[in-house]
Parts: structure tokens; C-alpha cells; sequence
């Protein structure tokens, strides 16, 4: 297991380099600039401006210079929020879409192994099938369609919960169920037809041959390897969840990191954009070791 | 799955024919039925919040989400199959590499790297679907390559060797056509993903400008008046619902096909 | 006294008549086999009954006087557990992501019985043989070898205390010097009482430790009587066939063609592999090998899996990796894999084990085995290429109709011929056959080993025979030569070798037989 730990930060840490570098050259060779705006900015104002931020500096130098601020967590002023630091907006958009994230991924995951199996007890029965039509509209469903529906549904008429906007608990009920039902389909499927091809193979008739209970056959011997799909499916998907729900947040409105990124990205201002895309990668590749792990625990084989 | 089949052509056809049939053209105002209802004369679904007739909007819409999808789907399938067939044709340390720029490219936000390019490049179709293509070909890379590795594997590739074929022709004449099974399943379901992505591209106003229209753009419109104009909402959410599902079921039915 | 009892079994699947009019008894602490080709139904009668394959059958099946034909998965589940069951594959047959403690305990205590302590498992592990049984309960199946894998699945399969045991094909997926082994443990628990319904295609094999043989053929059964009265005198057709096809180490030895000039000469060859996992090596599968192989003579490789003759023979035919060594062919060195041009490609073809995945399956049949000759013999034309695929699909016996063909659409004894036919288009001096017989049932082996015969007498054909089957070496070749951990350990005429093997690799393997 520490063999795949080390192997797997070994590849991490030049992926997450090759990631800041990546963003850093597109960024700096986009056409168009933040100072960019209705009528043209005064040469020398806009020079002035351009110094105050390092953008004069030589390429190397401006890299060089945003290497080692982020080393020490720093990932420089906002060109568009002005008196805020990037950390500064993620620190406030952080937790807010990581609660929001959680909760979908919780419920996306439980949803949909719940799903899965349920239908796996009897193939082709009518909680099968169900099941699958469900899921198929889960993931078919995009959350900027399932997102106002339930708005208008819920809040609207109904009036159960609130339309948009952060306060307390159950403003976050509607994006949490919108944010996860994409998720959840998918997971659905995936674990019934890894269900499908683990119950076919040999080591589950031994343990039915041995008289194992149906239930107990299925969750002990045949859904662990019928997970790892959906592990390796979740594991990005989380990461997803967790920082960017784009969408979501605008529906609902919430100031969450997607919102920030969105609105950074049509301002051009590099550093928050820059900023939410090295935080999103590095959240990529933990959630990839994290499923690595889980791999070796589902299936001992790959601890070698 | 031929349900499904029956289902995407239906689609395609309407989307092709209906524009040609109809009095409007998709950017048309009709200024006499501006937010007209459903079921005005002329505008059977009425007409959107500047007089445009919504049933033609809904056909060019979904022309051009299908041209989006297939195209960005294209870029996938050419880019995927070559990288992932080199890189597990040659293996050893060729392979590594390659497989590591793969692994790097998805740790890179994938979302965000289409909304960035968007912004980068400018907005234009031909953008949009490069852009999607561009990140869509990571897995089908993988895919393409696991078949590679294993069919490497296989007695037949050494009997070819054997019978004096050369690298390229094992590749081209016995490798790769037993990969297109596979290659064609995941490129069935690549395509609802593209379509996904581009009608959330265009939700967030970065895919297909005015006054040319997709069904992301339609939902979005139509999310605005939900409560007045139902149908607005409906219509374009339903094709691309029946067109997603339709395009998974016949992915998943191939992938199957190919399993048994 | 009878233990298990079938009666008039008879089985229908989607309409087609699986088993008819099926019957054979167990006794306490007997063991009776079921013998049969694959697909005469022989697995079917042993699973049916217990709700283990697919379809509902009809007849009777008794367990210690309880009926089980005709129960739902409820009312059979209780019953079931008075028997216990272990399958053909041991690499697969144990749950990969649980220890074999976990499935021993589980196995002991599924239907209500008490959970056995680490002492009682520890003793029923040591019961089938396995040494260290203590620490074997924390391992996880992949670390143990396909032989004690089997034990383990013979001590979960008897771990409740079955009254029955049925044994799917236990050994034919292992080395042929462990099968008495695990078929001697199988004998040890019978003492207690256990009966054994076993089931097996191996003659020989069941000869030594079955006591009764129910021969079944296409879904009926033929032949039913004490075991050494049916390979003694066996008095239906199908079972003479049977015994026929089992090649034997006491037949009189074959009219084997008189060797010429000296063809091939390996020498010193070596091949390492890179050991895959966090901790790099290098693995020295084959180290300083060498043979001679002169023309219309057939030399066999045979050692346990593991011990590199097929890496050995791939690195002579230039088809596998070779560190160093030299090939010598009519006394010209051949070039490394890399620069075989197509001359030397010509001289020697393979023939693989497993017939379905030799064959490209979207290539027709013809497609195949004109590949060679397109590559190899670039000056021929069509007409001439055709009309030589024609004849050497004639010379395996399957002629012009299987043409156009699919591999989808052969049987695996077909598909072995085509594979055949394809080495021998391009006219080569030698073949290499790699383990050729070993994934066929065997009525269908012995009659690709009949062919081959016939082809080395009528071709002067040099063969290089890959085989962990002494019988195979017996019936084909002139010379053996043994391989144990990467090294030819001993080489010399079969009949010779076999009446007084020098190695202990060679003692082990014919006292397998």
C-alpha cells in the first residue's frame, strides 16, 4: 500500500506543476487583457497598471515570481475583486461549496448503490427496471433543468423552502438533491452492471453452492468488485462536486467557488481563474489517490 | 435499443426537415406575436420573449446541438484512437509518457478548461466543439488503449508476426479493426456527454451565441418564464432528455452487443 | 448404502434437450465419476438438481432420502448445505477481496452453524494438505497457488460437514503432477463417510480413484458400472473412444519417421522478464538452454508451468524475447526478432494452445491462412494462393467449405485445424506447437494429435512440441527434453527417458501419469 501511495505522489506533484504551468502560459497568451474595457485605457495609466501587477515582467520571471507566492499559499490580488486576495475569495467560497458537495456526493453515493443493489436482488423484476428508467433520466436530467423545476416545484409553489440565496439548513436542500441526481443515476448504473458481471463469475456460485444467504452473497462477495467502477467514476466526480458546481450555485444562488470562477473567468481576471484551477487539480489528484486506496481495499490483488 | 434508434433518428429528422418546412426562420421576429401562447395560429408552441417562433428555435436548436456533439465527438474519436492506440501499441516507456500527459490533462478541471478556452479564443460553434473534443478524447485514449494492450496480448498478433506481417500492418489490419467495436460503444457514449457540455456551455451564455440558437440556450430561456410560459421550458428539455437517454441506451446496447 | 440417488433426470433448456433419463447413485464414503466429451452433459446432471445451473429439471434427485427436484431456492438452500461443492477453476472460484479465514468461517457457519475458531480452521486446513495453515487463514486467494487453492476450496466446501461431495473437474486445471495429490486428499476425507460424485473427462485419472464410472454421452447415460470393470472391459463404443483418445504412457510407441540432417541448434539461450510490482528484478525465466533438432524429427519440452519452455522455444523461433544464445538453422545463425526477414520467417510457424483466440475472429478462414503466404511467398498470385489454401484446408481434413468461415462460427477443434492449416501454407521445415492439444476436450485432442502425426509423416515435418503432458511427448516425438526453473535439466530419447527418468522434475512428472 505505501508502494502505491509514493508512486502515485510521485506522479501527483509533476501532474500539479505541469497544471499551474499549463493555465499560467493560457492565460498569459489569451488575447484581450483585464484593463480591457468600453473605451481605451490611457497608455501610461494602463503601463502603470501593468507594473503595479508584474504583468511587464518577462514571462520566466512573472512564472517564477508566482511559483514561489503560491508555495507560501498565496495566489496574489484579485484584478477584479478589487482589495481581495484570491486566498481570500476561496477561503469565502471554499466552505460553501464544499458543504454543498459533500452533501450530494453523500447522497449521490448512497442513492446509487442503494439503487444498484436493489435492482441486482431480482434482474429484470419491476425494481429493476424502475430503477433503470430512473437512473437513465437521473443522468439524461441536466441540474440546470432539475435545478429550476424543483425551484418552481418546492419553493415556488409549494413555498417549502426557500428560492435561492444562503440561510440555514434547507436552502440547501434543493441544490444538494439537483446537484446529485446526475451523480447518483450514474452510480446507479454503474453498480448494477458491475453487479450484473460479478455475480456471473465463478466465486460467487461457489459461495451460492456453499449456501450463502442471496443478500448476504450479494453485498460480501460480489459488490466489492462490482464497485471499483464506480470508485474510479467517483473519484474525479467528487472533485467536481466539491469545487464546481457552476450551475447550481448560479441557480440557486450561492456564493460558492464555481460562481467565483465563472465570474473571474468572463473578467479575465488570471489569478482567481488561475487560482480556482490549481485548487480544483489538486482536489483531482487527492480524490484520485483516495480511490486509489480504496482499489487495494476492494480489491487486495493491486496491493501487490 | 431499437426503440431507442427509432428514437435519435426521429429527432434528427425533425430537426433537419422542420426548418425547411416552417415560414420562420430561427432569428425571425415576428412582431404581431411577441410571447404569443402555445398554440397561436402560425407558432403551434408560441412565439419567445422578442416574437420568434419557439418550434423552429427548438429544431435549429437541437441541428445545432447535434452538429456540436457529432463533431466534438469526431475530434475525440480521431485523437483518442490514435494516442491510445500508439501509446499501448509501443508500450515500455512511450506508453508511460503518453499515459502520464493523459493523466496530467485530467487533473485539469474539465469544466473550467472549456469555460477558459471559451474565454481565451472567443466564442464561435467551431470553438465550442474543439474545445469539447479537445478534453473528451482523455478517455476514450484509455479505452482504446486497455483494448490495445490486451489484444497485444493475444495468440493471433504473434501468429500474424509469425506469418511475416510488420508492426504497422498487425496494427492497422488486425489491431485496430478489433478495436472499433469498442472505439464506435464509447464514442455512442461520448456523444450525449458533448451534448451535455455544450447545452451547459451555453446556459452560462459561453457556447452558441445569438441569435443562432442550442437546446442548452432554449432551456435557459425557457427556465426564465417557467411559470408563464410552461412549454418553453418543456419542449427543448424533453428533446434533449429523449435525445441523451436515446443516445446512452444505444452506447450501452453496443457495448453490451460487444461483451456477449 | 446409497447416499445420493438420481433418477430419471432429465433436463430442457430454451428447448433443447440438455439431459435425458438420467440416473446414477453415491454411496457413503464411495466416490463415483462421471465421465464424458464436454458437453455430453456430465456437469449439468451434478448442478441441476441443486438449483446450481440454469433450468428447471425434472425426475428425482435424493439426498439422504430427501428429495430436491421440484424445491424453490428457499426450501433447496438447507438442503444444499448437506452437500459441498468445488469447481474446475481454483484460480477464480475463491471471493479475490476476502481472506481464507473470512470464507472458511463463513463457509462452516452459513446456515446457522457456529463460527469455527482460528484453532478448528487451522485443523481443517492441515486436513487438505496445506502446510502453515495458521497464516494461510490471512492470505488472500492470490497468494496462493492454483493447487492450494484447490485445497482451500476442498476445505470450504467441507468445512459444514457435508454428507456429499461434488467435485466439478477439480484438477484438469492444474499441473499434471498435482491432480493425485488433491484427488488423494479428496480420497482421505472419504474415510469419514463422505461420498464423492466427481466429475471428469481424465480416464486415467478417475481409473485410480473412482470406484464406480457412469459414462454419459449426449445427455443420456451409456455405461455405468465398477470402475476398473469399465476401463478394463468397457462395452459401449463411446467409451472405448474415450479410453482411446487418453493417450497412454504403456502403448507400444509409434512408428516414428527416421530423423535426416541436423536442421536447428540452439545454444546457450537466456531470457529475463522485468518482475512487474513496486520492488524491480529481473526473473531469469530461461538461463543457458540448448538442443538440436534435425529434420522430420520432433523433440518435446516438457516441465511444470512456470519452468520456461514456452519462453525457451519462442526465443528459438524468434517470436519471443532472447538475451543471448544463438540459433543456428542448417548451421546459419538466424537474425534477432527484430530482422527476421521472410525467408527465415518461412522456416518455422506456430501452432498455439487456445484455437479461438489464434485466429483473427473478424478474418475469415481463408483470410488466415492466406496471411502467411501473402507475406512469405509475395511472388505467388491469387489464383495460385487460392487454390493452396483449398489444399492445405483439404490436408487438416476440413476442406473448402469451412473457407469462408469465422472463427465464431468453428468449433475449438476446427479452429485448431485452421490454425494448423495456416502454419503449414508457406511449405515451413518446422513447427513449434505450443501446448497445441492442452485446451481441447479430448476426444477432439486426440484426433489433432492423430493429424498431427500423419502430417510428420507425410510432411518430414520437424516439430518442437510444448507440452506439460507426458503422453502427448510419447505419442509424437522422438526426443525429450526436460525443463525445471528455466534449465534443461535433462534431453534424451522418449522410451528411454521415460523407463528410467535421471531428474527429480522428470521422476515427478511420470509419476503423475
Amino acid at each position: 500500500m505505501p508502494a502505491i501511495l509514493i508512486r502515485r505522489l510521485a506522479t501527483a506533484i509533476p501532474t500539479l506543476f505541469a497544471v499551474v504551468l499549463l493555465s499560467f502560459l493560457l492565460m498569459r497568451v489569451a488575447p484581450g487583457s483585464p484593463f480591457d474595457s468600453e473605451r481605451p485605457l490611457d497608455p501610461a495609466i494602463r503601463a502603470a497598471m501593468e507594473r503595479a501587477y508584474g504583468l511587464d515582467q518577462p514571462l520566466p520571471v512573472q512564472l517564477g515570481r508566482y511559483l514561489a507566492n503560491i508555495a507560501t499559499g498565496d495566489f496574489g490580488p484579485s484584478l477584479v475583486y478589487k482589495d481581495f486576495t484570491v486566498s481570500k475569495l476561496i477561503a469565502q467560497g471554499l466552505p460553501v461549496s464544499l458543504q454543498l458537495g459533500g452533501l450530494a456526493l453523500l447522497l449521490a453515493a448512497l442513492l446509487g448503490v442503494g439503487g444498484g443493489i436493489a435492482g441486482a436482488l431480482r434482474p429484470g423484476g419491476w425494481i429493476d427496471r424502475s430503477v433503470s428508467v430512473a437512473s437513465s433520466l437521473a443522468v439524461a436530467l441536466p441540474s440546470f433543468v432539475t435545478g429550476p423545476v424543483l425551484a418552481l416545484v418546492f419553493a415556488l409553489w409549494l413555498a417549502w423552502l426557500p428560492v435561492s440565496g444562503l440561510g440555514g439548513p434547507s436552502s440547501l436542500v434543493l441544490p444538494v438533491i439537483a446537484l446529485a441526481l446526475p451523480v447518483a443515476g450514474a452510480v446507479a448504473r454503474l453498480t448494477r452492471t458491475g453487479l450484473a458481471a460479478a455475480l456471473a463469475q465463478d466465486h460467487v456460485r461457489t459461495a451460492r453452492a456453499r449456501g450463502i444467504a442471496p443478500v448476504r452473497v450479494i453485498v460480501r462477495h460480489a459488490l466489492p468488485p462490482a464497485l471499483i467502477p464506480v470508485v474510479s467514476y467517483l473519484g474525479p466526480a467528487a472533485a467536481g462536486l466539491l469545487t464546481g458546481a457552476v450551475v447550481i450555485e448560479t441557480v440557486f444562488g450561492l456564493p460558492g467557488l464555481g460562481r467565483y470562477f465563472v465570474q473571474g473567468a468572463l473578467n479575465r481576471d488570471y489569478p482567481l481563474v488561475m487560482g480556482v484551477v490549481i485548487l480544483y487539480a489538486g482536489l483531482i489528484l487527492l480524490f484520485n489517490l483516495i480511490a486509489d486506496l480504496l482499489y487495494g481495499w476492494l480489491d487486495p490483488r493491486v496491493r501487490g | 435499443m431499437r426503440a431507442a434508434a427509432v428514437t435519435l433518428a426521429a429527432i434528427a429528422l425533425l430537426a433537419l426537415l422542420l426548418p425547411l418546412v416552417l415560414p420562420w426562420g430561427h432569428a425571425d421576429i415576428d412582431w404581431n406575436a411577441v410571447r404569443a401562447p402555445a398554440f397561436t395560429p402560425g407558432h403551434p408552441l408560441g412565439t419567445d420573449s422578442v416574437g420568434r417562433d419557439l418550434l423552429v428555435r427548438v429544431a435549429v436548436g437541437t441541428r445545432i446541438t447535434l452538429a456540436v456533439a457529432l463533431a466534438a465527438a469526431l475530434v475525440a474519436l480521431v485523437v483518442g484512437v490514435a494516442w491510445g492506440a500508439v501509446a499501448g501499441w509501443i508500450g515500455g516507456r512511450v506508453d508511460e509518457a503518453m499515459m502520464r500527459v493523459v493523466d496530467a490533462l485530467y487533473a485539469l478541471p474539465f469544466m473550467f478548461v472549456v469555460i477558459v478556452l471559451m474565454v481565451v479564443f472567443g466564442r464561435s460553434v467551431l470553438l465550442v466543439f474543439l474545445g469539447i473534443g479537445a478534453v473528451e478524447w482523455l478517455t476514450m485514449a484509455r479505452v482504446v488503449r486497455a483494448q490495445v494492450m490486451t489484444l497485444k496480448q493475444r495468440p493471433f498478433v504473434l501468429a500474424s508476426e509469425a506469418a511475416g506481417a510488420r508492426g504497422p500492418a498487425i496494427l492497422t489490419r488486425h489491431i485496430l479493426p478489433n478495436t472499433a467495436a469498442a472505439a464506435i460503444a464509447y464514442l455512442m457514449l461520448t456523444v450525449p456527454q458533448v451534448v451535455m457540455v455544450e447545452s451547459f456551455l451555453s446556459f452560462l451564455g459561453l457556447g452558441v451565441q445569438e441569435p443562432l440558437t442550442s437546446l442548452g440556450i432554449l432551456v435557459h430561456d425557457g427556465a426564465d418564464d417557467m411559470d408563464i410560459a410552461p412549454l418553453a421550458l418543456a419542449v427543448p428539455c424533453f428533446v434533449l432528455v429523449a435525445l441523451v437517454v436515446a443516445l446512452n441506451r444505444i452506447g450501452e446496447g453496443l457495448r453490451e452487443r460487444m461483451a456477449a | 448404502m446409497t447416499l445420493y440417488a438420481v433418477e430419471h433426470l432429465s433436463l430442457e433448456i430454451g428447448g433443447a434437450r440438455i439431459l435425458e433419463d438420467v440416473g446414477f447413485a453415491v454411496a457413503a464414503g464411495g466416490c463415483t465419476a462421471l465421465v464424458g466429451a464436454s458437453g455430453s452433459g456430465k456437469t449439468m446432471s451434478c448442478f441441476a438438481p441443486f438449483g446450481l445451473a440454469a433450468g428447471r429439471p425434472r425426475g428425482s434427485a435424493r439426498l439422504e432420502g430427501a428429495e430436491l427436484i421440484g424445491l424453490d431456492e428457499r426450501a433447496l438452500r438447507p438442503l444444499r448445505a448437506r452437500a459441498g461443492f468445488v469447481f474446475q477453476q481454483p484460480l477464480t472460484a475463491l471471493t479475490p477481496h476476502l481472506t481464507i479465514g473470512a470464507q472458511l468461517a463463513e463457509s462452516a457457519s452459513a446456515l446457522g452453524g457456529a463460527r469455527p475458531d482460528r484453532r478448528a480452521m487451522a485443523a481443517m486446513l492441515d486436513r487438505v494438505g496445506l502446510s502453515d495453515p495458521e497464516a494461510k487463514l490471512d492470505q488472500w486467494p492470490h497468494r496462493l497457488s492454483g493447487g492450494e487453492r484447490q485445497r482451500v476450496m476442498i476445505a470450504c466446501a467441507t468445512a459444514h460437514g457435508p454428507r456429499l461431495l461434488v467435485a466439478d473437474e477439480p484438477t484438469s486445471a492444474l499441473d499434471a503432477e498435482l491432480r493425485h495429490a488433491i484427488l488423494d486428499v479428496i480420497g482421505r476425507l472419504r474415510e469419514d463417510g463422505l461420498g464423492v460424485l466427481l466429475v471428469s473427462h481424465d480416464l486415467p485419472l478417475v481409473a485410480r480413484h473412482a470406484d464406480r464410472v457412469v459414462v454419459m454421452d449426449a445427455g443420456r447415460v451409456v455405461e455405468d458400472g465398477p470402475a476398473r470393470a469399465v476401463i478394463e472391459t468397457p462395452a459401449q463404443e463411446v467409451t472405448r473412444a474415450l479410453i482411446a483418445a487418453s493417450p497412454r504412457l504403456d502403448s507400444p510407441p509409434p512408428d516414428l519417421p527416421v530423423p535426416g540432417a541436423p536442421l536447428i541448434e540452439a545454444r546457450g539461450i537466456a531470457v529475463g522478464f522485468r518482475t512487474p510490482g513496486w520492488r524491480r528484478g529481473r526473473f531469469q525465466a530461461v538461463a543457458d538452454a540448448g538442443f538440436a533438432l534435425a529434420e522430420g524429427e520432433a523433440l518435446a519440452i516438457v516441465g511444470r508451468s512456470g519452468s520456461g519452455k514456452s519462453t525457451l522455444a519462442r526465443a528459438v523461433a524468434r517470436l519471443g524475447p532472447c538475451d543471448s544464445g544463438a540459433v543456428l538453422w542448417r548451421g546459419r545463425p538466424l537474425p534477432p526478432r527484430a530482422r527476421m526477414g521472410t525467408a527465415e520467417r518461412r522456416l518455422i510457424q506456430p501452432v498455439f494452445q487456445d484455437p479461438a483466440a489464434s485466429l483473427d475472429p473478424r478474418w475469415t478462414v481463408a483470410q488466415s491462412i492466406a496471411e502467411p503466404l501473402r507475406n512469405l511467398i509475395p511472388a505467388m498470385d491469387d489464383a495460385a494462393r487460392a487454390a493452396r489454401v483449398g489444399a492445405v484446408l483439404d490436408e487438416v481434413e476440413l476442406g473448402e467449405r469451412f473457407a469462408a468461415r469465422r472463427p465464431g462460427e468453428l468449433s475449438g477443434g476446427q479452429a485448431q485445424r485452421v490454425a494448423i492449416a495456416r502454419a503449414l501454407a508457406a511449405d515451413p521445415e518446422a513447427i513449434l506447437l505450443d501446448e497445441a492439444t492442452s485446451a481441447l476436450d479430448v476426444l477432439v485432442a486426440g484426433r489433432i494429435l492423430a493429424l498431427l502425426g500423419r502430417l510428420q509423416a507425410s510432411r518430414r515435418l520437424a516439430i518442437l512440441a510444448i507440452t506439460h503432458d507426458l503422453a502427448v511427448a510419447h505419442a509424437l516425438c522422438h526426443r525429450l527434453a526436460v525443463m525445471e526453473a528455466g534449465r534443461i535439466v535433462e534431453i534424451g530419447p522418449v522410451p528411454q527417458l521415460l523407463a528410467s527418468p535421471q531428474s527429480a522434475a522428470l521422476t515427478r512428472l511420470v509419476a503423475a501419469q
